[in-house]
């Protein structure tokens, strides 16, 4: 049995806080625009039909919080690189395969015979290399916190010699902090991923409100979990104040998950981190610390300068994960890039905005 | 990605091991990442085969009166 959620899913409460926001809308009497940065709230707020149920003056915006979405071209083609060259097994999360390097995606390549299979996690690609032991295994670890954190407790107790971890690891608050110091993107709000915040609490969004005076609210992923973050938040614009509201306490604390931190911190250091078509971000990546070196595929494997192309032709990732652009503006979307057939990395996974909009039909309120 | 599903402890295997029962279906996952004890009835998340976070029944109650709250504005 799990958690009983019929109440976080109660359509009497949710029909009621909707009510509220719409009364909260009026009072504010004019469009609030909410980001968020996850991609998990933009595929449970979709399929719950939320936007829809919205009044059409709340523009919920989808952010940068899809890792497989945010994967840089290189990192597929590294990882390629070094399976060709080293006869490597690739072992990586189902999300992953599609999502296109700069030549081709690790399906095509698994096509061309090259060895990938795809694990549960970190955990089953240890298996994978116990079982293996005259092959070398490399897990290609995409993530935010919530899951560097499992891949840093492998980093710290695993000591396999056939085994090694492809870091392509990123963090959220300091992205977050770059989209608020563009002038290109208008947004008054951020809803805080929850699951995240599980692991590094509601602390880290502190500097949010008393650096740019902006607001946030931390929130679950059911229906009402979402709509008491939104409500949250538009209390916060209608009162003209700035605060951290965690909307998600009985799986968020403030100070986070203290051990999944310490392992964190054990295994990584805070490097520049590639976004896909968005360059290099400063600080918003996570690097397997020198100490665990013999983990490390970017130092067991010498890779070579490659020529990388994060978006092809006629593709709009890079306006799609900033906000400002919506799946229909793409020319490609849901034409040549679907959901069978990607061509753009927002396309590849069940929690991509083109791949939630693809597949949900899903009203988008045009500008 | 970061999907995490909430699951009910049903069974201790050893000090970072537990078995959890996600909609009827019971999986091991791992506790390495709590600092807290674990026992038979707490609600957890897991995420890719690790247990992220243990529910707070207190908080969740909280959760519940700032929804009342909300309504009752």
């Amino acid at each position: 049995m799990s958690e009983p959620t019929q109440k976080y899913r109660d359509k009497e409460l949710v029909d009621a806080l909707i009510k509220k926001i719409k009364q909260l809308t009026e009072q504010i009497g004019e469009k609030a625009r909410i980001m968020h940065v996850c991609g998990t709230h933009e595929h449970d707020l979709v399929k719950a039909g939320l936007r829809s149920l919205l009044p059409k003056e709340i523009d919920l915006i989808a952010g940068p919080g899809c890792p497989v979405c945010v994967s840089s071209a290189q990192d597929v083609d590294e990882v390629l690189w070094i399976a060709d060259n080293h006869n490597v097994i690739i072992a990586t999360f189902g999300d992953m395969m599609r999502v296109p390097g700069s030549k081709e995606s690790l399906y095509q390549a698994q096509g061309r015979g090259v060895d990938i299979r795809v694990v549960y996690g970190v955990s089953d690609a240890i298996k994978l290399a116990e079982q293996t032991p005259d092959r070398d295994v490399l897990f290609f670890s995409v993530g935010f916190e919530t899951t560097s954190c499992v891949t840093a407790a492998e980093v710290i107790r695993t000591t396999l010699p056939n085994f090694s971890i492809y870091s392509s690891h990123k963090l959220v608050p300091p992205a977050m902090e770059l989209l608020l110091q563009r002038d290109d993107l208008e947004f008054q709000g951020f809803l805080a991923p929850g699951h995240v915040s599980t692991i590094i609490g509601a602390k880290p969004y502190d500097f949010i409100p008393e650096k740019y005076d902006f607001p946030v609210a931390v929130a679950g992923f059911e229906p009402v979990d979402i709509l008491v973050g939104i409500y949250a938040l538009l209390k916060q614009f209608n009162e003209n104040t700035s605060r951290v509201d965690n909307m998600y306490k009985r799986y968020v604390r403030y100070e986070g998950n203290v051990a999944a931190l310490k392992a964190l911190e054990e295994a990584y250091v805070v490097s520049d981190a590639r976004w896909r078509g968005l360059g290099v971000w400063p600080d918003t990546g996570h690097e397997i610390d020198d100490k665990y070196s013999h983990i490390d595929a970017k130092k067991k494997y010498e890779l070579p300068e490659l020529e990388v192309t994060d978006l092809h032709s006629g593709c709009i990732c890079d306006e799609i994960l900033v906000g400002k652009s919506k799946p229909h503006k793409c020319k490609l979307f849901n034409k040549a890039c679907r959901p069978d057939h990607p061509i753009g990395a927002c396309m590849v996974s069940h929690e991509g905005t083109c791949n939630v909009a693809a597949t949900y039909e899903e009203i988008v309120w045009e500008d | 990605m970061c999907l995490a599903i909430p699951g009910l402890v049903c069974e201790i295997l050893n000090d970072n091991r537990v078995m959890v029962d996600i909609t009827g279906v019971r999986r091991e996952a791992d506790a390495t990442l709590l600092e807290e004890s674990l026992d038979i009835g707490d609600y957890v998340l897991v995420h890719t085969g690790f247990i992220i976070q243990k529910l707070d029944p207190e908080q969740a109650k909280e959760d519940l009166k700032l929804w009342d709250e909300i309504l009752s504005s």
